[in-house]
């Protein structure tokens, strides 16, 4: 009895073992190779739900008959973990997409970038925003295609029904004012400050010209206060709480849980979809991050999102003349068509993302697009990436009530001094 | 403090064996006296009860997961949780079907998993024997060598592994993870430790009787040991089939991913789709009710039912 | 002890417990060379099918791991011998302290409860009755159960001020209830909660494998004895169990000190450094900043420590054998 049973799993096995054959049953088989195109690697992630990565392949085809890009599909979670197994490997994927600034000092400091200070030379530097970010040492090892950079979403339906003017040009002052008199008038938050250190540090850093790596943070004082004065206020969500249940800044706005979300300009098409499927019904705008002083110069933070060339490509070349193109106008042109923001801002890019479908039509809208300055999240060195785990484990605890503002930052000070610049 | 066990440790066959002996009310034999039947009653009563609580309290972030399924992306982390929808999202389990390949992606998981559980099972419970049965010089350490890698944690060795599947140019293939995950320690350990408790007087008659040590594995241990064999079945299989982050590494093609790689593409560089995530978990835990269902008959009928003669 | 316990060597002579039994095939007294030889042929020719697959690709990459503990290596460049360097720089930092003191609260924590429910709930469904097949499901629920909604439902039910459980402290007379996971002292006692709940429906279906096992004339002569319930289960079922819990034990152990998803889905190891625990070190050092050597270098002490507290429990074990 026994053995009939095991004879029958031997049977399935070996069955199933045919039926599939190591073929992978999702899909069709990739495509070998195209009839005397060059085959030109790029790794991605999530590549059926980041429309862009298409765009910008499919634009490169038309541009180029004798290319064939073949996307390399990784996760979006962990895609920094499974680059570097992969180059761990000797993987010769020729283009490597950076996913944000932290990721691409590790690759390039470890070496497994290719430099393309040549290619960078020959871009239009002064118009490709968060350039000048990407220089370690003297050379480039990437260029950004995209840039997305922060605003302050709004919900006009909640501001008309608890009385309040439309922001722009805010103060913080003014910004707290405002959410704490919609918070008191309807049943909604004034405003929802996602849970992320960013929020925090890198507007600190960008509006008052203070160093995220440098070892001192008094510059932070202020946007603490804000953020905890907020909540204990009861105008936005405990942090603690939103942390816990992992709330979705999507969910507070589109839901009209929260009045205003300060966000990426990502956020802007998946907003757009939501009021597309019917989700999300209100009217909304876009203003300027709130800024130190009103009148000023509007400076916000941006996260650039770029190309390199895997130091050990087997098509460096063609991989080179590929992000020479992504990040220039034509490359600018094909992202912005659907909705993403590109690095390369020029009138005419502005104008085509504002003539998508449903986008404010406002002319404060239109302003918020522009900020005068859009400083990095984080500064790019070998540092970046231990100093932000210090910034974020301090962070946690100030915000979660557990050290009182000045102590937290002096904490940050004492361990980022020890830990990692000593 | 053992020595009812030992007094008793005489050879015995597979039939004397309690199936539902063990609990603070072990069975009642033979001779029923009424009272005790109807202590027995209220027993159950009480289990029953019990029993009740203690779902409801297991079941409620599965409960999250259903109700997270039927809402659209935007209501799924509303604070505070809403249990009912607003709207009923039914369209989400049609969706799935076409936003991924998630038959393909099902067939990809059974497969891996139907490969593994059977190669971990077969070696496991045959190398099982080799520690448990057979005694040969060096045999001791040779297991403590297995156990002890039990206690690295894969993190450390997954680079170093990943290389080596690249040499052999085996990554992003099936190949890759059906070699690392069906020769585990785990197995063995657990296959092991069950020969253990099966008297050995069972393979010496055996043996006497002219069967070879291959002979005593398939008729005299293998039929002892299904409810151990079950469970290493299903544990292997819920592991399998749930593990994400060996098929995130191993295998790149889409063609090849599994259940679990095609959920997390819902998640973007800055958002999620959790509606659809939640509606792919609740799918995905189909396959293991089944086999549990299945399975779990073994932990009770297993050793009654399989007579064993000689 | 019989004999095996000179030639094996402490640990596996606990494990080979019951221990009085003698092991098939070495029933004959040793000596007889030809016999022992044989013996060797046919352990390793049933060992071997697993064995191969084991060696090459687990027990080699962890070999190669531990040797990197002694060197720089970042994925890319060629690996450079440092000696202890990357011990010394892991004394030296407060955070690998401060994870080890997490991880073995956690296991500290962990085994214990986890142990003790699982063994509980397996007797408790261990019987014959309408539907049992179900609860046994349920039970097993929890292991089965997206992480994700894991996290997010039990961080509900732990907030500080609207979760039910600190409304029933509140309502039993406790007016300053704990933090739970957004407090540093609260955060892991929350997470060992969490996890134990998770786990047990995992451990109760090893022991319900091991109940199998116990003979039933066991318990009638027991109660020909006129044995009480506790009495059956202190005298019976307990020592039945023991090369079941040997394993369950370990495992459990062994999967404590390596915790790592359920951490990193409820708490990230926050707030602060209050849950983070080794195995985030060695992911983060090693495959994300890509210092595999330093990251190697915590491994071999993660393991070092199991291995430590692994051989104690066969020390204990063994002596209760006796």
């Amino acid at each position: 009895m026994k053995r009939r049973i095991l004879s029958t799993a031997s049977v399935l096995a070996v069955g199933a073992l045919a039926l599939t054959s190591c073929a992978g049953a999702a899909g069709t088989a990739d495509d070998g190779g195209a009839e005397g195109r060059t085959p030109l690697t790029v790794s991605v992630w999530n590549y059926e739900g980041t429309p862009e990565f298409a765009a910008l392949f499919d634009a490169y085809e038309a541009a180029n008959p004798d290319i064939d890009i073949q996307p390399v599909d990784i996760l979006a979670d962990n895609y920094a973990e499974k680059v570097t197994t992969m180059l761990a490997g000797g993987d010769d994927t020729d283009v490597l997409t950076m996913k944000n600034v932290i990721d691409y000092s590790r690759f390039a400091n470890r070496g497994q970038l290719e430099d393309i200070s040549d290619v960078v030379a020959d871009l239009p530097g002064d118009e490709l925003a968060g350039l000048d970010a990407f220089e370690l040492d003297g050379a480039y090892y990437a260029a950004p295609y995209r840039q997305d950079f922060w605003l302050l979403y709004y919900n006009k339906d909640l501001f008309d029904a608890a009385g309040v003017d439309y922001p722009e040009d805010m103060t913080w002052e003014e910004y707290e004012q405002v959410a704490e008199k919609i918070a008191a008038e309807t049943d909604a938050d004034g405003t929802y400050q996602h849970v992320w250190r960013s929020l925090v540090h890198s507007t600190a850093a960008a509006q008052s010209g203070g160093d995220l790596i440098g070892g001192d943070y008094g510059f932070l004082k202020d946007r603490y206060e804000t953020a905890l004065n907020l909540q204990d206020a009861g105008a936005s969500l405990a942090w603690s709480t939103a942390t816990s249940q992992q709330t979705g800044y999507g969910s507070m706005f589109e839901t009209e849980k929260a009045a205003m979300v300060p966000m990426g300009t990502w956020y802007i098409a998946a907003l757009l979809k939501a009021q597309n499927d019917g989700v999300a019904d209100f009217d909304w705008g876009l203003a300027a991050m709130p800024q130190l002083e009103s009148g000023g110069e509007v400076t916000t933070f941006g996260s650039p999102t770029s190309f390199a060339v895997n130091g050990n490509a087997a098509h460096s070349q063609e991989a080179r003349e590929f992000i020479a193109w992504a990040a220039g106008e034509e490359g600018a042109a094909a992202i912005a068509e659907i909705g993403v923001v590109p690095a390369l801002r020029t009138d005419a890019i502005t104008e085509a993302y504002f003539g998508i479908d449903g986008m404010p039509g406002d002319d404060g809208s239109a302003a918020a697009f522009s900020p005068d300055v859009s400083a990095l999240e984080m500064p790019v060195s070998e540092l970046s990436s231990d100093v932000d785990q210090i910034l974020t484990e301090e962070h946690q605890l100030i915000m979660s009530g557990e050290k009182s503002v000045d102590a937290g930052i002096a904490d940050m000070e004492k361990r980022v001094k020890n830990e990692v610049l000593d | 403090m053992s020595g009812l066990v030992k007094e008793t440790s005489v050879p015995r066959t597979a039939d004397s064996r309690a199936p539902e002996g063990g609990g603070f009310d072990a069975p009642a034999p033979m001779r029923r006296v009424p009272a005790k039947e109807v202590r027995q009653r209220r027993g159950d009563r009480i289990t029953y009860a019990v029993l009740c609580v203690l779902v409801v309290l297991l079941m409620v972030p599965f409960i999250w997961m259903v109700s997270s399924s039927l809402k659209h992306d935007n209501q799924v982390f509303t604070v505070p949780i809403q249990w009912i929808p607003e709207e009923f999202v039914w369209s989400n389990y049609a969706d799935i079907w076409e936003r991924i390949p998630m038959l393909g992606y099902v067939q990809n998981s059974l497969y891996l998993a139907v490969i593994i559980t059977c190669l971990q099972v077969l070696t496991g419970s045959l190398a099982a024997y080799g520690f448990a049965k057979v005694r040969f010089p060096g045999r001791d350490w040779l297991f403590l060598g297995y156990i002890a890698t039990i206690a690295v944690p894969w993190q450390a060795y997954m680079v170093p592994q990943y290389i080596m599947m690249q040499r052999m140019e085996l990554t992003n293939t099936f190949w890759s993870l059906i070699l690392l995950q069906a020769f585990g320690a785990f197995g063995v350990f657990l296959m092991r430790q069950y020969y253990m408790t099966i008297p050995d007087e069972l393979c010496e008659a055996a043996r006497i009787d002219g069967l070879s040590e291959y002979g005593i594995w398939a008729r005299v241990i293998l039929p002892l040991s299904k409810p151990a064999l079950a469970t290493l079945a299903l544990l292997t299989f819920v592991n399998t089939w749930n593990d994400y982050m060996g098929p995130f590494i191993y295998l790149t093609s889409n063609r090849l991913w599994t259940v679990q790689l095609g959920l997390r593409s819902f998640v973007g560089q800055f958002d999620a789709e959790f509606a659809m995530i939640m509606t792919g978990s609740v799918i995905s835990v189909v396959p293991i009710l089944i086999i549990f269902l299945i399975g779990q008959k073994h932990f009770i009928e297993g050793i009654a039912t399989s007579g064993m003669k000689g | 002890m019989n004999t095996s316990s000179i030639e094996a060597g402490p640990l596996a002579a606990a494990a080979a417990e019951p221990a009085a039994r003698p092991a098939a095939g070495g029933g004959r007294p040793a000596g007889n060379r030809r016999q022992a030889r044989r013996n060797t042929l046919i352990g390793w020719s049933f060992i071997l099918p697993n064995f191969l697959g084991f060696l090459a690709f687990t027990l080699i990459p962890v070999i190669a791991a531990f040797g990197l503990a002694f060197m720089h290596w970042n994925s890319f460049s060629t690996p450079r011998w440092v000696g202890l360097e990357n011990f010394r720089t892991m004394f030296a930092s407060e955070t690998f302290w401060i994870a080890l003191r997490n991880t073995v609260v956690y296991t500290i924590g962990h085994v214990p409860l986890t142990l003790a429910l699982a063994l509980g709930l397996a007797l408790l469904v261990n019987r014959k009755l309408k539907g049992i097949g179900l609860f046994r499901v349920a039970i097993f629920f929890p292991y089965i159960t997206s992480l994700v909604a894991v996290a997010v439902v039990w961080n509900m039910l732990f907030n500080p001020e609207s979760g039910p459980i600190n409304q029933f402290l509140m309502w039993i007379g406790i007016s300053d209830p704990p933090g739970w996971t957004s407090s540093t002292t609260w955060a892991m006692p929350a997470v060992i909660i969490t996890s134990v709940w998770r786990d047990m429906g995992y451990y109760m279906v090893l022991y319900l494998a091991g109940l199998q096992a116990i003979p039933r004339e066991l318990y009638e002569a027991a109660e020909v004895d006129g044995a009480s319930a506790w009495q059956r289960f202190w005298n019976v079922t307990l020592p039945g169990l023991r090369p079941t819990t040997f394993f369950v034990v370990v495992m459990l152990t062994v999967a404590s000190f390596k915790v790592f998803d359920l951490i990193v889905v409820m708490t990230e190891g926050g707030p602060g450094r209050s849950t983070t625990v080794l195995s985030q070190l060695i992911y983060r050092e090693g495959i994300l900043q890509g210092e595999f050597g330093y990251s190697s270098a915590i491994s071999l002490v993660l393991f070092l420590l199991v291995l430590g507290v692994t051989v104690v429990q066969f020390r204990i074990q063994q002596r209760r054998e006796r």
